[in-house]
């Protein structure tokens, strides 16, 4: 053991504030006089952020949320006996050879279609419109890039039943362009008019599907909440796919950019102002 | 949380406050969706059951994850064999994520759910204690003395274990952060 791992674990306790009295000080002064501590107290540092950033790492599934609320019931007060309801009803819901009587089987197999329905039913059908609007967006990401679809127009106003306004290019302090606007047409989902807009860079190929939200639902992938957005990340046969719907409109950007999420995201923002919100 | 006379316990418990934490501990040490959906399940049967037995002053958290943690190793025994490695099945888990950022930027929340793939590749890399304590100690901010109680061993072994995971942990995910900034490097140019 290295003189650097003896005092690890010292900054890692340090780092979760619970290094105290004489151990505290000896380490401060420790890394008042040795640049190697210091730097693997940052990296720590830098670790720990990381993974508070992607708290939490796994979110339970709706069903089983719901089944286990299900089985909660009315609130009981301490001391209770255990609820054997309860555990008929999770254990039903699960396995449902583990029931033993035939009335309980019965109530709480309607109790689980019951709250299953209201719970999972539009959930079901939001979600199969969400696909629905991803699977255009990728089949029309797909036309454009073999040529299918010619790029015609640069304005949709009074041609869709939204508005909007999307940035053509942007400039990186090196002086050309990141990405540039190529081109836009108007298509067809589900009898309305949307906006298709593309973006090409040097390598690569960005598409935007912009609908109205009466007719294009954004759902289901990886959800991240910000504020009153939801975004939802999904994959669909080697292309990446974002939606999200705010102000009345529903978008679809799809990339067939490879990589993690800094490779994506630098690639356009690399040299940019704003290249930090990546890093 | 700790359980205190006439709180309702049942809604304490299976209230969901929690169900997050269980699902996440049981896929890092199952490594299989469904797999972890039924240890949870069950982790939830025996916890309902098990809640006249539950002292005033108990820490229901730390409760139902030694319950979970139980369950698993006795499923374990019962295979009489060693843990199985099964592929991870993450494709189709609803990640719902909850995580707010400053701003309602669209690049930068995509960054955020990229990223949160990255750190869960590298954590499913990890040895089974070493996930484990991971997920314990930085994503269900357990104390070193709440994870020794949970991993039923010393305080020391919960510290030493922590740094060896973190140093492993930080080498996976260097090493795939290089690999994403030097590709993203060779497309720009």
């Amino acid at each position: 053991m290295n003189g650097h791992d003896e005092h690890r674990v010292n900054i890692l306790l340090y780092l979760d504030n619970e290094l105290r009295g004489q151990e505290l000080e000896y380490l401060l002064a420790h890394l008042d006089n040795c640049a190697d501590c210091r730097r693997l107290l940052e990296e720590e540092r830098a670790l720990s952020n990381l993974l508070h950033r992607t708290r939490p790492l796994y979110t339970a599934p709706e069903p089983l949320r719901a089944r286990i609320a299900a089985a909660a019931g009315p609130p009981a007060a301490f001391g209770d006996k255990p609820k054997r309801k309860h555990e008929h009803l999770l254990r039903f819901g699960w396995r449902n050879a583990q029931c033993s009587g035939v009335r309980w089987m019965t109530l709480a197999a309607m109790i689980i279609v019951v709250v299953l329905g209201l719970t999972l039913v539009p959930t079901v059908v939001r979600h199969a419109e969400a696909a629905t609007f991803i699977d255009t967006a990728v089949t029309t990401h797909r036309a454009y890039q073999e040529n299918q679809v010619p790029l015609e127009i640069r304005s949709f106003a009074g041609k869709v039943p939204f508005q909007f306004r999307l940035p053509s290019s942007q400039s990186s302090p090196v002086g050309h362009p990141a990405y540039a606007l190529s081109g836009a047409r108007l298509v067809k989902f589900k009898n309305e008019n949307a906006a298709l807009v593309t973006y090409q860079m040097k390598a690569e190929t960005i598409s935007l599907l912009i609908a109205s939200d009466e007719s294009a639902v954004a759902a289901g992938g990886d959800e991240i909440r910000s504020g009153n957005l939801t975004f939802h990340y999904n994959t669909r046969a080697g292309l990446n796919v974002i939606t999200w719907s705010t102000h009345g409109i529903t978008y679809a950007l799809v990339s067939s950019i490879h990589g993690s999420a800094q490779h994506s995201c630098l690639v356009c923002h690399q040299n940019m102002a704003d290249q930090n919100v990546f890093k | 949380m700790f359980l205190k006379p006439n709180t309702p316990l049942a809604a304490d418990i299976v209230g969901v406050e929690h169900i997050n934490g269980l699902f996440s501990y049981a896929l890092v040490l199952t490594r299989n969706r469904s797999e972890a959906e039924d240890l949870v399940q069950e982790t939830y049967v025996r916890a309902i059951g098990a809640m006249g037995r539950l002292r005033p002053e108990s820490n229901v958290k730390i409760w139902l994850f030694t319950i979970l943690r139980n369950i698993w190793l006795n499923q374990l025994r019962q295979r009489r064999t060693a843990p199985q490695i099964v592929e991870m099945d993450v494709e189709g888990i609803n990640v719902g994520i909850g995580t707010k950022t400053s701003d309602d930027d669209p690049y930068a929340l995509y960054v955020s759910t990229l990223e949160r793939n990255q750190v869960r590749e590298a954590i499913d890399q990890l040895p089974a204690d070493f996930r484990e304590i991971i997920l314990l100690r930085e994503y269900e901010e357990l104390s070193y003395q709440e994870i020794a109680a949970i991993l039923d061993c010393p305080t020391g072994t919960v510290m030493s274990r922590l740094a060896r995971a973190r140093a492993k942990l930080r080498a996976l995910l260097s090493a795939a952060w290089q690999t994403a900034v030097q590709s993203g490097k060779e497309v720009i140019e």
